[in-house]
């Protein structure tokens, strides 16, 4: 469990520089999120009248705009859905395979484990041009759902890492109550061993996340279609190379940035537990 | 056990076929209601234009207008990402229907690449554009992958205003302009607003829009791309030489600062010349500052002097699309007199029509930079016509030497031996050096 | 037992349950990297990869003057890139981790909020706004430099060749710091209270427990960090585009791995656009198995003799 960690020979020069560090730090990351916060609330020229301040005139004209034209509304109904659809698929191949491997104990299922498991070091942005040859012939090419089996393959080894670990830890005196009242595996997997893991599946689900809602690359080779873009790739959508508005585009990453920023500002712990998933065997 | 896993083998075959059904979904639509009574069909339009969304959005919406059956759905692309984006798209068999095409060797790769229609048959092509404006989306063999559909022109945007209080007239010279650059710096003012932050700016809009004053035009430039001269000779020499000479006048920073900010920096009032061209015409609609456009200096002693009027886009049909019929009426409307006059009205300011077909341009900036070509010959791009395929390109080679010269990092003399080198590796007309 | 005690032995049911997952797994992940080498092994034009053509594209990129200079500068390129991020970003980890560890910090939990949010946010996002703190003109960088008196003050910062890498490598370092050290707190907290009242009993110094005791304890997990830096860095690609170009703007001094394989495999060389599928994946092929000696030497080195 954690530990208290005393260090007090720091003494208060060593607890003032550390003060200093952290708060130096802390302007560090604030400070661009609000420039891009209250620029966008700006219009377009008085940005490069002056960049920091406050504006002088609370202009919402860019956020009307982006709400209004460029389809960002489907922008962001994609993102939505194809993130909802990639994690629930993920969560939900994971949660079956590693409660297979976590009971089967076989040769092959500890090979299929190790298997699986490797994917975790390989980017998938390696099989990039397969992948472009493979989503073109199944069709999906220009549409959202060739992300799908991507994110999902890309989301299941830690989902099998961090879940066969957990169903591991289920103590067998829970389930084998269940077996002895005569139930069958699957309904031990939805009755029991669902509701145990969930904080397991909180974790896999927001490691995923982030990387998901957040990728360009893919959505930038596969997709070209306005109604099936992301959000991410609605950004760059908007970073015309002439006559750029600052003010729209900031308006545009704010709103890019919001959802996944408000989601952790609210469950900040459970993200991080989430994101270190995996990489530190308690 | 075997149920549950029914019920996940159904719900990926559901994932799968809804995958399908959404992606043929639009061409279901449309053959629905091709079997009923009022036949609607949406092709889709693509382009590099990010900013003439409105524009085109209006010219389209009033071809529907006169030919209720089709819609024509403009979605374009970001300029840079256009030609490889297009290609993957087309690959694919996603490609828009119809698409602005990019003149010479990158459209006529296409066409040979089996994607555009051939449009030499199109109806009143030969009557409604000239030849000249044909020829850049020709092949060598004559035929027509596109028909032309804008051009633009090349100039040095002014602020009147800093020119009246300096006494300042438009310059004909090299040399007077770079005193006007003196004396503008002098004053506090940025003389010359260009950056490098984005590349292509400084190449196709400083480089390109001086070349034709430095190597003789339409002929001088054949003679570079037909091998009669070599490209490192003294008049390609000198034309770095004056791209380097500029750095000085160059803003702050310049190295890292963008064609935006650029625009910004003449928008504000700060800078007072500004290469660019005809595109930008809209940008500066609402500046506080009297402005205007004069045709690029010339070499001191020149007399003839030449303006760069760009065939920009074309427009061509997807060999592959659904609606060739359909298709093939909206280009040849946009050859009609009633397509050129929504054209001239509609058409985002600066972008300049082709068509035989006179029309009236209303703004007096779009009319100002048209009249530049009056008493000046023309040509296009340098690196168009001929340059631009090959490993390494002679659009990247002017480029890096463009670059090279105002940085510092290489002098006028390296920049265009690099461009005779770099072409000879591929270019058999630059072997002959 | 547990065989017996849940149903009986169906190896093939319980197969079953791992078939979805492994099925999505070997066919988008396993075999495209399978399928990458081989076509590493072909040319051919556009869409249709058809004529065998054995190590030559992979002669080509390493001999070829064009392609292996952009080749190399692109490798030296990335070296850098996660040189830096080494430095700066894992060590900045560390070092908040150590500050966050201890309960009596006041605002722990802010701070701790504070350090993660951006690598939440989308490196297209940091990107673009560090590129707009950083202009020459406008930027907030330069400004305040400017109030500071610094000649620096109109510094193209992203416009000139060796700087411009290394402010791109700061600015995804500052993007991710958060994971390090989030991952560094864990494996920190994991150290058992003794350790540390031992050591205060001998009355050693912080430096003394950060290296002794700290330090050799989470190493797996400096292994782990080092990897993921390792694996990130060589396929990076995002903030390089966000910031220049493609190209790796000025004068390809920002090229790295990721921008390489962008332009040579899936969208070719601006302005044409026709992209070389043979040799991009050629390009990744070579990545794949840098990846491998890279994340095999990290290996080495970090995990303990004990633990392999």
């Amino acid at each position: 469990m954690k530990t208290t960690a005393k260090h007090q020979s720091l003494g208060s020069a060593g607890r003032g520089i550390t003060y200093l560090i952290l708060t130096l730090w802390s302007l560090m990351v604030l400070f661009p999120v609000w420039t891009m916060v209250i620029n966008s609330f700006k219009k377009r020229l008085d940005i490069y009248k002056d960049p920091f301040g406050l504006p002088s005139i609370w202009s919402f004209d860019s956020y009307l705009a982006v709400l209004k034209g460029h389809q960002f509304g489907r922008y962001f109904f994609n993102s939505i859905l194809i993130t909802v659809l990639s994690l629930a698929l993920i969560l939900l191949l994971g949660s079956l395979a590693s409660y297979a491997i976590a009971r089967w104990n076989s040769k092959l299922s500890r090979w299929l484990y190790a298997f699986m498991i490797a994917g975790m070091m390989i980017p998938i942005r390696i099989g990039s041009i397969p992948l472009l040859r493979m989503i073109n012939e199944m069709g999906l090419m220009n549409s959202l759902f060739s992300l799908l089996p991507i994110y999902v393959a890309m989301g299941i080894p830690v989902a099998v890492l961090v879940l066969t670990q957990f169903i591991r830890d289920i103590p067998i005196e829970m389930t084998e109550a269940a077996l002895i009242d005569g139930a069958k595996p699957r309904q031990i997997y939805y009755k029991i061993v669902l509701k145990l893991i969930q904080p397991a599946m909180a974790s896999v689900a927001i490691y995923n996340l982030v990387p998901i809602w957040n990728d360009l690359w893919f959505p930038l080779i596969f997709i070209n279609k306005e109604s099936q873009k992301t959000v991410i790739l609605g950004v760059t959508t908007l970073f015309g190379q002439y006559q750029t508005d600052w003010s729209r585009i900031l308006a545009v990453l704010t709103l890019a940035s919001l959802p996944i920023l408000l989601l952790y500002l609210a469950m900040s712990r459970q993200f991080v537990e989430g994101l270190t998933a995996g990489a530190v065997k308690g | 056990m075997k149920k549950g896993f029914l019920s996940l083998w159904i719900l990926l075959v559901m994932i799968t076929i809804g995958t399908f059904f959404s992606c043929s979904k639009e061409n279901d639509e449309a053959a629905a209601e091709k079997k009923n009574e009022v036949e609607k069909v949406a092709l889709r339009m693509g382009s590099w234009r990010m900013d003439d969304v409105a524009q085109m959005e209006a010219v389209l919406a009033e071809f529907t207008k006169t030919h209720p059956g089709i819609e024509i759905l403009f979605q374009p692309t970001n300029p840079p990402d256009y030609n490889a984006t297009l290609r993957l798209q087309l690959e694919s068999g996603t490609g828009p229907d119809i698409m602005y095409a990019r003149s010479y060797a990158t459209g006529i790769q296409l066409f040979e690449d089996g994607y555009l229609s051939d449009l030499s048959s199109l109806s009143g092509l030969d009557t409604t554009y000239s030849e000249g404006n044909q020829a850049p989306w020709m092949t060598k063999d004559g035929k027509n992958f596109a028909i032309p559909f804008t051009a633009v022109s090349h100039g040095v945007f002014y602020n009147k205003d800093i020119f009246k209080e300096l006494g300042l007239s438009i310059p004909e010279s090299w040399s007077d302009f770079l005193s006007v650059c003196k004396t503008i710096k002098a004053a506090g003012y940025i003389p010359v607003a260009n950056s490098l932050g984005d590349e292509w700016d400084i190449n196709e809009v400083v480089f390109m829009n001086l070349a034709p004053n430095f190597i003789g035009g339409r002929e001088g430039r054949l003679a570079y791309d037909e091998g009669k001269t070599p490209f490192n000779d003294k008049k390609v020499v000198a034309l770095f030489q004056a791209m380097a000479s500029l750095a000085p006048y160059l803003p702050e920073g310049f190295e890292a600062l963008t064609y935006n900010d650029s625009n910004a920096l003449f928008a504000t009032g700060q800078a007072a010349m500004y290469f660019d061209g005809s595109w930008t015409l809209g940008t500066f609609s609402d500046v506080d500052f009297d402005w205007g456009v004069f045709a690029p200096p010339a070499p001191d002693g020149q007399k003839v002097h030449y303006i760069c009027f760009h065939p920009d886009a074309g427009m061509a049909i997807n060999s592959s699309t659904k609606y060739p019929e359909e298709a093939k009426i909206f280009l040849e409307w946009l050859g009609s007199p009633e397509g050129a006059q929504v054209l001239a009205e509609n058409l985002p300011m600066g972008m300049f029509p082709m068509s035989n077909i006179a029309v009236e341009i209303e703004d007096p900036h779009a009319k100002e930079f048209l009249s530049l070509n009056d008493g000046r010959q023309l040509d296009v791009r340098w690196a168009w016509p001929e340059l631009l395929g090959g490993d390494p390109s002679g659009y990247n080679l002017m480029m890096e030497g463009s670059i090279g010269v105002i940085t510092g990092r290489i002098t006028p003399k390296q920049a265009a031996d690099n461009l005779q080198e770099g072409l000879a590796k591929w270019y058999p007309p630059a072997q002959k050096w | 037992m547990q065989r017996y005690i849940e149903g009986r032995s169906q190896p093939f049911s319980w197969f079953l349950y791992i078939l979805p997952a492994l099925l999505v797994y070997l066919i988008f992940l396993a075999y495209p990297l399978f399928s990458s080498m081989l076509t590493s092994f072909m040319t051919g034009n556009h869409a249709q990869i058809q004529t065998f053509v054995g190590f030559d594209n992979y002669v080509r990129l390493f001999t070829e003057e064009e392609l292996s200079t952009r080749y190399f500068s692109a490798f030296r390129n990335t070296v850098v890139f996660f040189a830096i991020h080494m430095l700066v970003q894992n060590v900045l980890g560390m070092l908040f981790a150590n500050f966050l560890q201890n309960k009596h910090l006041k605002g722990r939990k802010f701070y701790q909020t504070i350090i993660f949010i951006p690598a939440t946010l989308a490196i297209i996002v940091t990107g673009y706004l560090w590129k707009l703190i950083l202009n020459p003109q406008w930027g907030a960088f330069n400004l305040i430099l400017k109030a500071l008196g610094s000649e620096h003050a109109n510094f193209p910062w992203l416009g000139t060749p060796g700087v411009s890498l290394v402010v791109i490598s700061l600015v995804s370092s500052w993007q991710w710091v958060g994971i390090p050290t989030m991952f560094f707190i864990s494996a920190l907290g994991n150290i058992p209270d003794e350790l540390y009242e031992a050591a205060a009993i001998s009355g050693a110094s912080p430096w003394q427990v950060f290296t002794n005791i700290k330090l050799p304890l989470i190493l797996p997990t400096v292994g782990v960090v080092s990897t993921l830096t390792f694996v990130n860095n060589f396929n990076a690609f995002d903030v390089v585009f966000a910031m220049e170009n493609v190209n790796g703007a000025p004068d390809y001094s920002t090229d790295i791995l990721g921008t390489f394989f962008y332009r040579t495999g899936i969208a070719g060389q601006h302005p044409i656009g026709i992209p070389d599928r043979g040799m991009g994946a050629a390009v990744a092929t070579v990545t794949f198995v840098v990846l491998i000696i890279g994340v095999a030497l990290i290996r080495r080195i970090t995990v303990k003799r004990d633990e392999v």
